[in-house]
């Protein structure tokens, strides 16, 4: 019968759910700070005018979207000139911040997609999109405030499945 | 020179890039276009003037041009000083010198070669000149000065110094409006005769308000005072004073105008403006302006209707139509807002397109006629064209590029300051034609050094 195959292994579901919801944490977080060092390069193909290459420095449109350390950028250029006129905030916390933010996010997601520390690095990454809630709201983006708030439901959803987590480097925390 | 070969090709190919388009843009070239190769050493040593909005644009521009080094930084507000030190710290590594005065700068600096000057419009003349009496290389933002005859002091210092002075019209560089100019308009002559121009730039209310700033980082009066500010709110928005900017005639305008008397080949012979404070009540300067020029070339007479309005977008952008009897060429800084058209009647551009000349936009669905239009009375649905390519870097990074390979000795300035004034002096008329409601005929005197 289908309940008794269900019965033989009743926590499997909440271990596929917690495995799921690691990965889909991990996956955010990672290429959220990757894409801290993504840049884009014009095309720089010379266009063809008369049967020759134009001498005006023409190309041809569109661009390469790359990734390199100089790309870096932690808070975007537009949101950072809002924060610099906040009373509120400390101009070299902001800078601090700036320059932490992405490799915070890379590390705290390789940490949750591989198991180390899982619930300390759920609680870590919990505060770190706290912070940039805090940051959000005194800039009143409300959107971006809702959408982190869906984020923390989604750690502390992992943080309950906890006990459920499986394929884990370093249980210990 | 930098030993890396892929380094060397690019500069050699920017070098005949521009050195061969330029000499046949300047117009009646005068005697100061190029350095005479001074400096040889690998890099230009530059000191930054201005670190604000502007000055990091073009900061970020020059980031891209190998062989600049950055000395040093010059700022009277600490913030936009810190900002600007710890950006070139970031691209090369240690931190310049910052000076809050420029006379200290230039006492105390040696081995300088050029100034990049991007403080506010009445300084323009007074920083300009200084450097250029202390012997460097000048790169200086447009307007040249709030005042026409400190845009005056600038050409003759220039003349008299021997170096060099680039005015940022950075559009003289651009490779798109150097090539509808050259190849378009003069080359296969797509216009036909030009009989008109239209340019605007819209810009909405909500990107026209005061710039507001964090208390804390107030500088202190003193300081404000005697760099000529009566207060901070004054300092961070100088654009709309009349002592110490033209207002956005000068400020959006100016690039814009610049392009009409450089595609035409000549000067206008008299404007006429209006403008007021139809939304900014307690602004000095008008938040609508609009001029027209008249010109007389040897195609015939030409008009030229300018507008720009702090007061709307209406749908946005900014460009410079030159509408002409066989085709109009609506260029813009912005690839987006360029359009080229043909008009019915003109012979075919079918060989321009197998060429490479143009590319033929996409037909847009005909029209049904609406009941109750007499068809004879509109003209043909013209058939759309674009550009055959982009500009793939930063627009300023051309215009900086030039003045960098003429500080080298192997361009010519695309916008030297002479042709630079000869290109700005109308504009100095707007306001007064505006403030007046009477027209301007120009007398030589006017448009003159």
């Amino acid at each position: 019968m289908s309940n008794e195959s269900c019965c033989a292994n009743p926590k499997l579901g909440l271990v596929y759910g917690s495995l799921l919801l690691r990965l889909w944490l991990a996956v955010r977080a990672i290429q959220t700070g990757l894409e801290k060092f993504s840049g884009t390069k014009a095309a720089d193909q010379v266009v063809n005018i008369n049967g020759k290459a134009n001498e005006y420095g023409l190309t041809a449109a569109g661009s390469i979207k790359n990734y390199a350390l100089t790309n870096y950028h932690g808070v975007p250029e537009a949101l950072m000139k809002k924060f610099e006129e906040e009373p509120l905030m400390l101009k070299s916390a902001l800078a601090l911040y700036d320059k932490m933010l992405g490799p915070a996010l890379l590390l705290l997601g390789v940490t949750i997609l591989l198991g180390i520390a899982s619930r300390t690095s759920l609680f870590l990454l919990g505060l770190l999109y706290i912070s940039l809630t805090w940051g959000l709201i005194l800039i009143k983006q409300d959107e971006g405030v809702s959408w982190l708030g869906v984020h923390i439901i989604l750690v502390v959803m992992a943080l309950m499945l906890s006990e459920n987590n499986r394929f884990a480097l370093l249980k210990k925390w | 020179m930098n030993s890396d070969p892929s380094s060397i090709n690019r500069r050699d190919f920017l070098a005949k890039t521009v050195a061969g388009v330029s000499a046949g843009i300047v117009l009646g070239a005068p005697s100061i276009l190029r350095a005479n190769g001074e400096g040889g050493s690998d890099q230009i040593r530059v000191a930054l003037v201005g670190m604000g909005k502007q000055g990091r644009v073009l900061f970020e521009a020059m980031s891209n041009i190998p062989g600049i080094h950055f000395q040093a930084v010059c700022d009277i507000w600490d913030y936009n000083l810190k900002g600007g030190m710890a950006k070139v710290r970031a691209l090369q590594g240690h931190t310049p010198k910052g000076y809050i005065d420029i006379d200290e700068m230039l006492a105390t600096e040696k081995g300088l070669d050029a100034v990049i000057v991007s403080t506010p419009d009445f300084w323009h003349s007074p920083h300009t000149v200084k450097c250029l009496e202390a012997g460097l290389h000048v790169y200086c933002e447009k307007m040249m000065s709030n005042t026409i005859d400190g845009a005056r002091a600038m050409v003759r210092a220039m003349e008299k110094s021997g170096k060099l002075c680039q005015i940022g019209h950075q559009r003289r560089s651009n490779p798109r409006y150097r090539y509808v100019l050259e190849e378009l308009i003069k080359g296969q002559k797509i216009c036909g005769q030009i009989v008109n121009i239209n340019a605007q730039w819209n810009r909405a209310v909500s990107s026209s308000q005061d710039i507001a700033y964090n208390p804390k980082l107030t500088i202190k009066q003193d300081i404000l005072t005697k760099y000529g500010y009566q207060s901070m709110q004054q300092f961070m928005n100088w654009r709309t004073y009349r002592s110490l900017s033209g207002g956005p005639i000068s400020d959006l305008g100016a690039h814009q105008i610049d392009i009409f008397g450089w595609f035409l080949g000549a000067a206008p012979k008299s404007v006429y403006a209006s403008g007021g404070n139809d939304f900014f009540k307690n602004r000095e300067h008008f938040d609508n302006v609009m001029a027209i020029f008249e010109y007389d070339t040897p195609q015939g007479g030409v008009r030229a209707f300018y507008q720009v309005l702090t007061t709307t977008s209406a749908g946005g952008g900014y460009y410079e139509s030159f509408m002409g009897t066989e085709g109009n060429i609506r260029i813009s800084e912005q690839s987006a807002y360029t359009s080229i058209y043909r008009e019915d009647s003109a012979p075919s551009w079918d060989s321009l397109v197998e060429r490479g000349y143009l590319k033929r936009k996409p037909a847009p669905p005909k029209p049904e006629p609406a009941p109750g239009v007499i068809a004879s009375y509109a003209s043909a649905a013209a058939e759309g064209f674009e550009l055959p390519g982009e500009l793939s870097k930063q627009p300023h990074q051309c215009h900086l590029e030039n003045f960098f390979l003429a500080v080298r000795g192997k361009a010519k300035l695309t916008c030297d300051a002479r042709h630079a004034f000869e290109s700005e002096a109308p504009i100095y008329w707007v306001n007064p034609s505006a403030l007046s409601k009477l027209p301007i005929q120009f007398t030589p005197e006017q448009l003159s050094v």
